[in-house]
Formats: structure tokens, C-alpha cells, sequence
């Protein structure tokens, strides 16, 4: 495919190689001495990821599946219980709040994450002077433990003599209560997961933006189209494939959010800030209740993979491979 | 329970790679024992005392060598009930009083033949013993007490506390040091659980029911206790939004001259020693009755160590040997358990602050934590909960109290 | 081979620009703007680290109620303390070797499934892919004390191997570089098939050397990972020669006080060589870029 064809096919969203037929070099090939040895190839590339896989994650898996099933403190033998565990933690009120708190958060991370770390990829992606060092700054919260960024936060974010009320306070605005009001303080997180991730977000976008074609600028300069519209209509789908990427992840993660919200609030004041796994930990090492965490980490899991099946599926509309 | 877990991984495992490897590591052979401990208690500054400690022992008991696993104590726990459900703990392993219950009833401590009880303060041993037999031996203490900046006593022209005070005694000298003004605070006492069931004894009131089954909090004098620690908050002491909770707050503003008053343990002493006013401690204030939070730590022998003797031999030795008596008060590592008061004199020479004997006298009064079978940690964090919204202000005391009072007797009643 | 790279050897040049003189001035405020924002938004990401390093010099026990900008008893107490007082060293030492391990381990595992997902058709892929991902949907929590009794079982408690195993693979690497292999133009394969190469061939010399970027992205984050991975280290390595980094900085916080003076200065220790590999790393996005053909 030439350049030329290679950016139609872009610009008129056709499938992309991934879907013809040709995709699968080895495919046509019909005997069956080859298919042997491919079948071979397929598990050499296969088995070296798939071996630790299945033991040290998809056999606890299954292990935390029969756990669900009794009721366990870890230093008492298990009882078993059937599926009270999941009969109880549907009728408590207290799941569907955990699991509300979770989607807050995602609601509220991922927007600002994401176009935080695309503007950040962008713009550390021009001919800036010392852009090494920049970025290096830029990633330094990603490498910081959350037990700094934590402590740090809190100060900035105090209502009564923090940075960012002084700053409100300028402009007139009486600051809120932040992570000492209910109300507010998973905004509170999430301003501070989003300020410590965006480092993440632009690593894995420039990288993203680094494999894309130069010529495909060109091209587009030559049809006179702007910075916008390059942006729109080169970047952004050239980007695709590391948005997708980005945009699943952050979505498994931010379902698993805990350690932030272990660090700067423990899941309070008055529970506004418990989220799935933070009830996960708490039921399994500080209330004695193993098998009622082992039963909501399986609910947790089945939310994950439908809206991460949604993702897969949704993704043939707008993800190209060029 | 073990069996099944590991039998669960197992099967989930490949059988394959499971055949060479499952062996357990051979034990040790001749007549050198090893006892291994895993400890949180030197976690954080004391390691080298620790292991002062080991020295001293493996001199006088060629043939038994110490392996120490220090972990830090916010993790602890984590960790002992991974090896707990795995049935992998350590011959010797420290636990706190709260955890002790749990650990007990687990069946993993083997019960101890004391060889020298009379060793101990007798109300710490028997707080690790269930139904007369002893599962674990108390291997430190600490109190709590009341700290206060003297300067800024007589700067409000105010008597200093003395053992006889009253809570109306704190809260008038509270206040005038609080109107002394320029960022200057009276007192703080956090607004928690390990506050809140001292403040109930020292007002005639208790946590639990007699028989522990549900809570007894919520009377009037509950109410009371309850609104005294949760109305400081603004008052005489900063609020949340100023910073109050937050990691060693209470601590900086006492080393920074602003704080009049502060409850908290003899493990600031350290931290507070070179301030540049004179200040002392006194027993705590109460409305009534003397009641004054200690905190002890404790260690078990695991039923399956090695040589259940040794390990024994070891505990004894840490928990009460002179060496450990001269390392914990030469180095002010917490107290020792120990019921020599005369050994303990030199402790009361050590130097600031003055009133040594304060803590002493703490321990005519102990309000020990309540403890339940079922959910304790649950039960600690619902009345801390619900004591910061009282403090906040988002619920009155009445109501917060209420609520606990359901909530809690939920967990810990079924 | 020779064709295929020729193939894709490509004018560079994105900013060759050829704009007219009234753009570049525009360009030329738009610059100044965009450093101004940049430096603005690199203080408030340093804040945070320089404070750090303050506390860090602080003598005294206290974390000081408000931030400070400037040491309050300059002193390198901190590090002195940890460097001597605590087998420091020796810690540092482990987490480097596990996270070298690990970082090795799952740039093999995931380059060759990441091939197999996006280059070697089978049934059932997509649902295997599936099931690769729902190995992020579970939180480790739940998984450690299974997970403890199966090392438990393999007789691998207070090992390196029991540490190491179950970080082998990790499904973030093989999305990662899944994506990054399906951006590889197939022309490109296709022409290597027709010299004779077989499917290592293809992802030894035509894959490999196409993703630089992301083999060095997921550099970083493997190392990072397994550099700043806490539970599972703390429940299986307790011996003190085992121990790895942010365990005994956790172990400097005791049951009743801190000395954050010594707590901070174990987290720029920690912090630096992240930093350093990330600076490196980047460099090698940008040189890998540019020697493999893609620019």
C-alpha cells in the first residue's frame, strides 16, 4: 500500500488491513504438515506469556471465585455459604454506594486526564527548548509515591490556608471544603490522580504520536489543510490506537482506584470516598470478611469486562491501525 | 482451612510443575535451633535496640539463633493474616491488644508455661491470657497523658494541671490560652475511637455492655462524654479544614509554642524534648473517675514453631530480661512490662519532663480498650466515623451517637 | 530485507516548513505562549518533588504543618541515617535486580504475544485476547493470600523466584505493544515473506525494531512497576536481604511516630533512578525512531 492509498483509506475511515482478508499472511496455506508448524509458531509466541498468566493470575482468580462461596476471616476454617455472599451484598445498600463512588471518579478522571496528557503529549512534542528536561519534570508525579503526593495534596488543597483557596480567593471565589467536605472531596482525587497521571498519559501518547508518517503532514499541507485540521484529521485518528489503549486501561485502573484514595481520604469524611476496592481491602484484612471480598472483587470483575467488551467491540468505529 | 486454600491453588496451578517443587524446606538438622520472629516493634527507629536484644540472648543461649523479620507496623497485620490463612507464621510474632483475640482464637499460639510471672505487671499478662492460661506475654506499654507548654500557662497567669483535675479544670484553662490569641490553641485531643471509650470511663460510662454483645454508649452521660471531645474542635483546638488529623499536627503545633494542652502518649517525649519552653505532663483530666488509655504490645509463640521451647525461651527473654529493661529505658523504647518499680525509678530520673510519675499514676485508672468477637475493627471505625461528623458539625452528637449505636450492633451483635 | 526497509524509507520532515512570514510570527507568539504554559505547569509538577528533597534535608522528627520551601535545619541526618543505620543498600540492590528482572521478563513476554495477537491468526483469538485482559480486572488484593499459598506450595516464600514469577507477564504490556505492532505497516511483513523470512524472522528483524517507542514505554512502566509494586514484595520476601525499597520505607514509619526527615529522603532515593531511567528511556524513543525506518 502507498503512502497516498495508505491515507485515503485513513481519510475515508475504510477498514483498515487489520480486517482484509490478506491480513493473515499464513492463512491460505491449506497442508497439514504447515498447519502443524504454525500451530507450533502460534504457541511458541503464545505459551511464555500464557504460562505465568494462568498460574499466578487466573489460578488465584479461580481460587477468589470458591472463596466467594464461604464465609472466612483467614485464621478460622471457611464455612461454606453458598452464594450468600453475593444474595448480601447486593440487598446492602452499601455496594451500590461503593460502586457509585468508583464511577464518580471515572466520570470525573478520565476526561481530565486524558485531554490533560494529550495537550501535554502535544505540546512536548514540538521543538521546544530543553523538551527532555520538560518532559522529565512533567513525569516526575508519575514516579512519586502516593504517600508524598498525598501529604502534598492535602496542603494544597486545605480549606483553611491552602494554595488553591488562596488562589479562588483572589478571584473573589469562596474555596470549598475540598477533602474535608463530603461533597467535595472526591473532586479532591480526582484533581490529584488526574495532576499525578497526566505524566502516564503523555508517555504513552508520544510515543503514540512518534510513530506517526511524517509524509502524512505533507500530504495534508499540500492539501492546504490547517493546524487544526491536521490535527483533527491526521493526529487524533493516527492517535487512535494509543487513545484506545489509554482510554481501556485507565478504565480497568480507575475501577481499581485505591491507593490515592487509601492516602488521602481512607474512604472518608463520613464514607463519601469509598470506592470498590478500598471496601475489597477493608473487608478482607481489617474486617474478617474474605469471602464477601472475594465475592464483590467478582461483581467488580463483571462490570469491568462488560464495559471493557463495549470498548472492543465499539472500538471498529473509530480506531484505525494505519 | 489451610489445606483447602493451598488444595484451591493447587488445582488451579499446573499439577506439572507442582510435582518437583512442593516439597517443604527440610528442617534444620543438629542441634542448633533457629527461631524465627517477625516483629513490628522496632519498625520505624528501635531496630538497633532490637537487635541489641537478639545479641544478648544468643550469648546466653549458644545454640539458638534468632532470625528477626521486622515489617512495618501499618502492614503488619496484612501480613500475619496472609500467613495466618497460609499457616506459614513465624515461631514467634507480635501482636497489639486488639489483634490479640483474633489471634488467640485462631489456634495458632501455642499456650506458654511462664516460667517467671511474677515477673510481669500483673494486669498486662493477664490482659494476653484466655481463661487463666497465658497465650501471650506483654512486651512493652505506653500511656497516654496530658502534655502542657507551662510558658504559656503562666503567660495566662493559670495554675498548671495536676492529677486532680476535672475536665471543667482543661476546658477553663483551654480557653484563656486560647484568647491569648496569635494562632495560640488551649488543647487537643483527637476525635477518635481510642479517645472515645477513655472519655466514657473517666465520665462514669462504658463502650460495651457488660456481656460485649452491643454497645452502651448512647445515655446521657455518653452524650456528654461524646460532646466534650468532639466540642474542643473550634473552640480550644483547630478544626479539620485547619489541619487538625492530619499526620503529627497536634505534635508540631505543642513543638511550635501554639498548643497549651495535647493528649497523647509518652512516645512524643522524644520528639518534644528540646523545645525552647518549659513544659511537664500531668494525668490525664477526667469528669469523675480516673481513666487513662495504655497501649501494650504483646508476642505469641506459634504452635507449630520448630521447638515450641526455644521459642518460648526467646519470648521470656525479650519481654522480660534485664538486658531488655536496660535497652527500653536507656533508649526510652516505650516501658517495659515489668512489676519491679524499682527498677523502673530510673525512668523517673531520666530528665524532661519533670513529672515522670504521671505515668505512673496513669496506670492506677486504665480505661482498657473494648474489645469484641466479631468485627472489632468495623465497630473502631463506625464511632470514629461518626465522632467526625459530630465534630464537623454535620450531625449532632445525639445523632451521631444514634447511629453508631445501629450500625454497630449490626457488625457486632449478629 | 533490503527492500522492505527501502520500502518504508520515507522523506522526514514534518517541520520542513515552508509557511509565509506572517505565519511563523504567529507561530512565533503561539511559542512563547507555549513555553510560558509549560514552565508554569512544570513548577506545579515539581512542587511536590522539590518539597521532598526539603523535607527530606530537615533535621527533625515533625512534618512542618505548612510547606516550606527552604530546609528549617539543613542536615543530611536523613540520609545518613538511612544509609547507615539500615541495610539501605542492600535494599536498593534488590529492587533494582527484581525490577531488571521483571522489566527483561515481560518485554519477552509481551513482544511475542503481543506478535501472535496482532500477526498470527487463530480461532478463538479474540477470546483469548479476552481473556489476557480480564487478568487486570481482578485487584490484587483479593488475589494475594491465594496467590501466597500457591508460591507457598511451589516452596518459593522468601525467594526472588517467588517474588518474580507471577510478574513474568503482565496483559498492560501485551495490549501495549499489540498496538503498537498492529501500527506496523503489513506491507512490511509481507515483503519479508517474499525473501523467505518465517514469522521469528519477521518479529526478530521487522517488528522488534518498528516499536522502539513502545518497547521503551513499556521499559519504564514494567520497571516502574515492579520498583514501586508494594503488597505483594511485603507478603512474600521477609527475610531483611530480601526486603525491597518502598517495604523498608514503609518500615521507617514506626507504630506510634515518624521520622519523616528519614522517610523522605528513602523516597528521592527512590525517586531518582526512576527519573533517570525515564530520561534515558525517552532519548531512546526518539534515536529508536529515527534509526528504524519508520521517519
Amino acid at each position: 500500500m502507498s503512502t497516498s492509498t495508505l491515507q485515503t483509506s485513513l481519510l475515508d475511515r475504510s477498514p483498515g488491513p487489520e480486517r482484509t482478508p490478506a491480513a493473515g499472511v499464513r492463512r491460505p496455506v491449506r497442508s497439514r504438515r504447515t498447519r502443524f508448524t504454525y500451530t507450533l509458531t502460534v504457541l511458541a509466541f503464545l505459551l511464555p506469556s500464557a504460562i505465568p498468566l494462568a498460574l499466578f493470575v487466573l489460578g488465584p482468580m479461580v481460587a477468589a471465585a470458591w472463596i466467594s462461596l464461604h464465609e472466612w476471616n483467614l485464621i478460622t476454617p471457611m464455612q461454606w455459604v453458598g452464594l450468600d455472599n453475593f444474595a448480601r451484598l447486593i440487598s446492602e445498600g452499601e455496594t451500590g454506594e461503593v460502586f457509585a463512588h468508583t464511577l464518580y471518579y471515572i466520570v470525573g478522571y478520565l476526561p481530565l486526564v486524558y485531554i490533560g496528557g494529550l495537550l501535554l503529549a502535544l505540546a512536548l512534542n514540538r521543538a521546544l527548548k530543553g523538551r527532555a528536561f520538560w518532559r522529565g519534570i512533567y513525569f516526575l508525579p508519575v514516579v512519586t509515591s502516593w504517600i508524598v503526593v498525598a501529604i502534598v495534596w492535602r496542603w494544597l488543597l486545605n480549606p483553611a490556608n491552602g494554595v488553591v483557596n488562596a488562589v479562588l480567593a483572589w478571584f473573589g471565589i469562596d474555596g470549598p471544603g475540598w477533602w474535608t467536605d463530603p461533597a467535595w472531596a472526591m473532586p479532591s482525587i480526582i484533581l490529584a490522580s488526574a495532576w499525578k497521571d497526566l505524566g502516564f498519559v503523555m508517555v504513552i501518547l508520544l510515543a503514540g504520536l512518534q510513530a506517526i508518517n511524517p509524509d502524512l503532514y505533507d500530504a495534508a499541507k499540500v492539501d492546504g489543510a490547517g493546524a487544526w485540521r491536521r490535527l483533527v484529521s491526521v493526529t487524533l485518528p493516527m492517535l487512535s490506537p494509543s487513545t484506545f489503549f489509554v482510554v481501556v486501561i485507565s478504565l480497568i485502573n480507575g475501577f481499581q482506584v485505591f491507593d490515592q484514595v487509601y492516602a488521602m481520604t481512607g474512604g472518608g469524611p463520613a464514607g463519601s470516598t469509598q470506592v470498590v476496592v478500598q471496601q475489597i481491602y477493608d473487608l478482607t484484612f481489617r474486617y474478617g470478611q474474605a469471602g464477601e471480598a472475594s465475592a464483590l472483587s467478582w461483581m467488580l470483575f463483571a462490570v469491568i469486562l462488560a464495559v471493557t467488551l463495549v470498548q472492543v467491540i465499539g472500538q471498529k468505529r473509530w480506531v484505525h491501525y494505519g | 482451612m489451610k489445606r483447602t486454600l493451598t488444595a484451591v491453588g493447587v488445582t488451579a496451578a499446573a499439577a506439572l510443575i507442582l510435582a518437583g517443587c512442593a516439597s517443604e524446606p527440610a528442617a534444620e538438622g543438629g542441634d542448633d535451633v533457629v527461631v524465627t520472629y517477625s516483629n513490628f516493634i522496632s519498625a520505624g527507629g528501635n531496630e538497633e535496640n532490637l537487635d541489641l536484644i537478639v545479641e544478648a540472648f544468643e550469648v546466653e543461649n549458644p545454640g539458638i539463633t534468632i532470625d528477626v523479620t521486622t515489617l512495618p507496623y501499618a502492614d503488619y497485620f496484612t501480613t500475619l493474616q496472609t500467613d495466618l490463612a497460609a499457616g506459614t507464621i513465624a515461631d514467634v510474632v507480635d501482636t497489639n491488644y486488639d489483634f490479640f483475640p483474633q489471634l488467640a482464637a485462631s489456634g495458632a499460639l501455642a499456650p506458654l508455661e511462664v516460667s517467671n510471672p511474677g515477673a510481669y505487671r500483673e494486669s498486662l499478662l493477664d490482659a494476653y491470657s484466655v481463661d487463666g492460661v497465658s497465650y501471650g506475654l506483654p512486651s512493652s506499654f505506653s500511656a497516654v497523658v496530658l502534655y502542657y507548654n507551662a510558658d504559656l500557662f503562666d503567660q495566662a497567669g493559670l495554675e498548671y494541671p495536676s492529677a486532680d483535675w476535672t475536665w471543667d479544670d482543661e476546658r477553663a484553662a483551654a480557653e484563656a490560652i486560647t484568647a491569648l490569641g496569635d494562632g495560640i490553641w488551649g488543647s487537643h485531643q483527637p476525635v477518635s475511637f481510642y479517645e472515645f471509650y477513655k472519655v466514657l470511663e473517666q465520665n462514669g460510662e462504658s463502650f460495651l455492655t457488660a456481656d460485649g454483645t452491643a454497645v452502651a454508649f448512647n445515655t446521657p452521660g455518653g452524650i456528654e462524654a461524646a460532646e466534650w471531645l468532639t466540642s474542643k474542635s473550634g473552640t480550644v483546638m483547630p478544626t479539620i479544614e485547619q489541619g487538625q488529623g492530619s499526620p503529627d499536627f497536634d505534635t508540631n503545633l505543642f513543638v511550635e509554642g501554639k498548643l497549651g494542652m495535647m493528649h497523647t502518649g509518652i512516645w512524643v517525649f522524644g520528639a518534644v524534648a528540646d523545645v525552647p519552653f518549659a513544659w511537664d505532663i500531668a494525668v490525664e483530666p477526667d469528669n469523675g473517675t480516673q481513666a487513662s488509655a495504655v497501649f501494650s504490645n504483646a508476642v505469641g509463640v506459634s504452635a507449630n514453631a520448630e521447638s515450641i521451647e526455644a521459642a518460648t525461651l526467646w519470648a521470656e527473654f525479650l519481654t522480660s530480661s534485664q538486658t531488655m529493661v536496660d535497652v527500653r529505658l536507656d533508649s526510652g523504647w516505650e516501658l517495659p512490662p515489668i512489676s519491679d518499680e524499682a527498677q523502673l525509678a530510673v525512668y523517673l530520673e531520666k530528665g524532661s519532663p519533670a513529672n515522670r510519675q504521671a505515668v505512673f499514676d496513669s496506670l492506677d485508672g486504665i480505661a482498657l480498650t473494648p474489645l469484641v468477637e466479631n468485627g472489632q475493627q468495623e465497630m473502631q471505625d463506625i464511632i470514629t466515623e461518626e465522632l467526625i461528623e459530630a465534630q464537623a458539625g454535620r450531625k449532632s452528637v445525639a445523632d451521631a451517637l444514634a447511629s453508631a449505636e445501629e450500625r454497630i450492633n449490626a457488625v457486632i451483635g449478629g | 530485507m533490503a527492500e522492505a526497509r527501502s520500502l518504508d524509507r520515507r522523506g522526514a520532515g514534518e517541520r520542513s516548513d515552508r509557511t509565509s512570514a506572517d505565519a511563523r510570527r504567529r507561530a512565533s507568539v503561539g511559542g512563547v505562549l507555549l513555553h510560558a504554559v509549560v514552565i508554569l505547569g512544570a513548577a506545579l509538577m515539581f512542587f511536590p518533588f522539590l518539597w521532598t528533597v526539603v523535607t527530606s534535608l530537615s533535621d527533625g522528627v515533625g512534618l512542618s504543618t505548612e510547606p516550606s520551601l527552604w530546609p528549617e535545619n539543613p542536615s543530611l541526618n536523613g540520609y545518613e541515617t538511612l544509609f547507615t543505620e539500615r541495610p539501605f543498600a542492600r535494599v536498593v540492590a534488590n529492587s533494582f535486580f527484581l525490577a531488571t528482572a521483571t522489566t527483561v521478563a515481560q518485554l519477552f513476554t509481551s513482544a511475542t504475544a503481543a506478535y501472535a495477537f496482532s500477526r498470527l491468526p487463530f480461532r478463538g483469538r479474540g477470546i483469548v485476547f479476552a481473556v489476557y485482559l480480564a487478568t487486570m480486572m481482578i485487584p490484587l488484593q483479593v488475589l494475594v493470600v491465594p496467590l501466597f499459598a500457591q508460591i507457598k506450595a511451589f516452596g518459593l516464600i522468601n525467594t526472588y523466584l517467588g517474588a518474580l514469577l507471577p510478574t513474568f507477564a503482565a496483559a498492560f504490556g501485551i495490549f501495549l505493544l499489540r498496538q503498537a505492532i498492529n501500527q506496523v505497516p503489513r506491507e512490511l511483513d509481507e515483503a519479508a515473506t517474499l525473501d523467505g523470512a518465517g514469522h521469528f524472522r519477521i518479529f526478530w528483524q521487522i517488528i522488534i525494531p518498528n516499536i522502539r517507542p513502545a518497547l521503551a514505554t513499556l521499559t519504564i512502566f514494567a520497571f516502574m512497576g515492579s520498583w514501586n509494586s508494594f503488597l505483594w514484595p511485603l507478603i512474600v520476601l521477609r527475610d531483611a536481604e530480601l526486603q525491597t525499597l518502598p517495604i523498608a520505607l514503609a518500615a521507617l514509619q514506626g507504630q506510634y511516630t515518624t521520622a519523616w526527615d528519614v522517610v523522605m529522603a528513602g523516597s528521592v532515593v527512590s525517586i531518582i533512578p526512576m527519573l533517570a531511567l525515564y530520561i534515558f528511556a525517552q532519548k531512546y524513543v526518539i534515536q529508536g525512531v529515527a534509526s528504524s525506518g519508520i521517519k
